[in-house]
C-alpha cells in the first residue's frame, strides 16, 4: 500500500526537551487525519516536521513516495510545493493584496506567468468564496476571511497534501464555521489532509482517523467514534472528558 | 557693517563648501545603506563566519570615534589604496554609517513576525527569495524613521571631514574667519546651512513616512 505521507521513527528535541519521541504516521491518499491532544504534547511540532519547518533529529519523511533528504534545501523546497500549510495566525503577506498573496507562490516558486497565475488565483479565491475581496489588503479582512485567503494561497500551489495547524483557534466563534465549511468541501473533493484542531464536532464529522498525542507520543488512534465514544487510553479519556 | 550684512555678504562664499558637505553626506549614506543591508543580512544568516565578521565590524566601528576612522582612511589607507582625500572622507563616512544602518535593518528584519518567513518557506520559496519579496519590503518600511534619524546624524558628522582637509562647510567657516576675524558670523552661516539640510532631510523622511502611512490607511480601508 502506498501512502501520501509516510513519517517514520520521528524524534525531535528543542535543546534538552524531547518533544517528539519516535512517532510514526502514515496517511493514505484522500485520507483526513485529525490530531488532538493536550497543549504541549507535540502536535504542531509533528505537523511542522512533515514539511521540515522543524528539522527532526531522527527519522524520515516520505511525501507521495518520495523520501525527502532533510539536508537538501532544493529537495525540501520542491517537497513544500506539494505540501500546503495553513497556520493558526494566517500569516498572510500584509504588503500584498489578497490576489497577490495567492499569486505569489505560483509566480515566484513555480514560475507560472502572471496571466495564468491570476486565473489560477481567481479560481481558488472563488472556491473559498472571496473573489469579491481580491483587491483588498489583508488588514481589511475579518479573521475568517484571512484564513480562507490563506487556504486559497496554499491551494494555488496545487499541493497533494494540506496541513492545518489549529486553523480556527484564533477566530471569533462566529467566524469558525466559514473556515470549517471550506475545509469540509476540500475533504469531500478528496484532498489528503492532516489537521490539528480542537473542533471535536468537525473531527467527528470529517475525520477518517483521529490521532491522540500525549507527551510526544501517539498514544491512541482510530475512527472518530472509537476515539470519542470509547477511548481506551487513560490519558485520552482524561483529555476528552475535560473538553467535551 | 552690521551682523546681517556680513552674513549676507559671505553666504555665497559657502556654496562650494555646502555642495561638498552634501556630496560626502549623500555618498556616505548611499554606500552606508548598501553596506548596512549586506551587514545586516550577514549578521542574521546561519553562516557563523559571516555572522561573526559582521559582528566584529559593527563592534569595531561603534566602539571607536569617527574621527579616528577618518584619520585611518586619510593617513593609512589613502596611501596604500591611492585614494583622494574626498574618497577617503565619504568612504569613512559610509563604513561608519554602515554599522549603524546595519543595526537598524537588523532590528527591523527581526521585528517582522516569524510566521511571515514560515509562510513564504511553506509554499516552497527559497530563503533569499522570501527575504527579498516578503521580509525586506516590510522591514524597510519599519526602518524609515530610525534611518531618517541616522541620515541627520551623518550630515552633522560630515563636518569632521574638515579634519582631513575636506573643504566642507565647517572648514570653510574656519578659513574665512581666520582672514576676516568674524567667527560669530561665519559660524552662523555654517549653522544655517546645516539647519537648511536637516530641514530638508526631516521633511523628506516625514513625506516618505506619510506616503507609506497612506498606503497602510488604504490597507485598512480608510481611504
Ligand atoms: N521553537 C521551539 N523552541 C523551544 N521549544 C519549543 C519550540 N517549539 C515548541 N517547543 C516546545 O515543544 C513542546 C511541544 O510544542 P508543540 O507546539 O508541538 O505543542 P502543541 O501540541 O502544538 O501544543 P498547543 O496545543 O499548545 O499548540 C512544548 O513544550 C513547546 O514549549
Ligand atoms: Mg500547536
Amino acid at each position: 500500500m502506498s501512502y501520501m505521507i509516510k513519517v517514520k521513527n520521528l524524534e525531535k528535541s528543542f535543546g534538552r526537551l524531547k518533544v517528539l519521541k519516535n512517532v510514526d504516521l502514515n496517511v493514505r491518499e484522500s485520507e483526513v487525519v485529525v490530531i488532538i491532544g493536550a497543549s504541549g504534547s507535540g502536535k504542531s511540532t509533528l505537523l511542522r516536521c512533515i514539511n521540515f519547518l522543524e528539522h527532526p533529529q531522527v527519522g524520515t519523511v516520505e511525501i507521495n513516495g518520495q523520501l525527502v533528504d532533510k539536508n537538501n534545501e532544493q529537495e525540501i523546497n520542491k517537497m513544500r510545493t506539494q505540501v500546503g500549510m495553513v497556520f493558526q495566525h494566517f500569516n498572510l503577506f500584509p504588503h500584498k493584496t489578497v490576489l497577490e498573496n495567492v499569486m505569489e507562490g505560483p509566480t515566484q516558486v513555480k514560475g507560472i506567468n502572471k496571466f495564468e497565475a491570476k486565473k489560477l488565483a481567481q479560481y481558488y479565491l472563488e472556491k473559498v468564496n472571496l473573489i469579491d475581496k481580491k483587491n483588498a489588503y489583508p488588514s481589511m479582512l475579518s479573521g475568517g476571511q484571512k484564513q480562507r485567503v490563506a487556504i486559497a494561497r496554499a491551494l494555488a500551489m496545487e499541493p497533494s497534501v494540506m496541513l492545518f495547524d489549529e486553523p480556527t483557534s484564533a477566530l471569533d466563534p462566529e467566524l469558525v464555521g466559514e473556515v470549517l465549511c471550506v475545509m469540509k468541501e476540500l475533504a469531500k473533493e478528496g484532498m489528503t489532509m492532516v489537521i490539528v484542531t480542537h473542533e471535536m464536532g468537525f473531527a467527528r464529522e470529517v475525520a477518517d482517523r483521529v490521532i491522540f498525542m500525549d507527551d510526544g507520543l501517539i498514544v491512541e488512534e482510530g475512527i472518530p467514534e472509537h476515539i470519542f465514544d470509547n477511548p481506551q487510553n487513560a490519558r485520552s479519556q482524561e483529555f476528552l472528558s475535560a473538553i467535551i | 557693517m552690521d551682523f546681517i550684512d556680513v552674513v549676507i555678504k559671505y553666504t555665497p562664499f559657502f556654496l562650494p563648501a555646502a555642495w561638498m558637505t552634501l556630496k560626502i553626506t549623500l555618498l556616505g549614506i548611499a554606500f552606508g545603506l548598501l553596506i548596512g543591508l549586506g551587514t545586516a543580512l550577514m549578521r542574521i544568516s546561519n553562516n557563523i563566519l559571516l555572522a561573526n565578521v559582521s559582528r566584529l565590524y559593527i563592534f569595531v566601528i561603534r566602539g571607536t570615534p569617527l574621527l579616528l576612522q577618518l584619520f585611518f582612511f586619510f593617513y593609512v589607507l589613502r596611501q596604500s589604496l591611492g585614494l583622494e582625500a574626498f574618497s577617503a572622507a565619504y568612504l569613512a563616512l559610509a563604513i561608519h554609517n554602515g554599522a549603524y544602518i546595519a543595526e537598524i535593518f537588523r532590528g527591523a528584519i527581526q521585528s517582522i513576525d516569524r510566521g511571515q518567513m514560515e509562510a513564504a518557506r511553506s509554499i516552497g520559496m527559497t530563503y533569499s527569495r522570501a527575504m527579498r519579496r516578503i521580509i525586506l519590503p516590510q522591514a524597510f518600511k519599519r526602518s524609515i524613521p530610525p534611518l531618517g534619524n541616522q541620515f541627520i546624524i551623518a550630515l552633522k558628522d560630515s563636518s569632521l571631514a574638515s579634519a582631513i582637509t575636506i573643504s566642507e562647510v565647517l572648514l570653510q567657516a574656519q578659513r574665512l574667519a581666520a582672514a576676516n576675524y568674524k567667527m560669530l558670523e561665519m559660524l552662523t552661516i555654517a549653522a544655517m546651512f546645516y539647519l537648511f539640510y536637516t530641514s530638508i532631510f526631516t521633511w523628506l523622511v516625514s513625506w516618505i513616512e506619510r506616503r507609506l502611512d497612506v498606503d497602510s490607511d488604504k490597507q485598512r480601508g480608510l481611504v
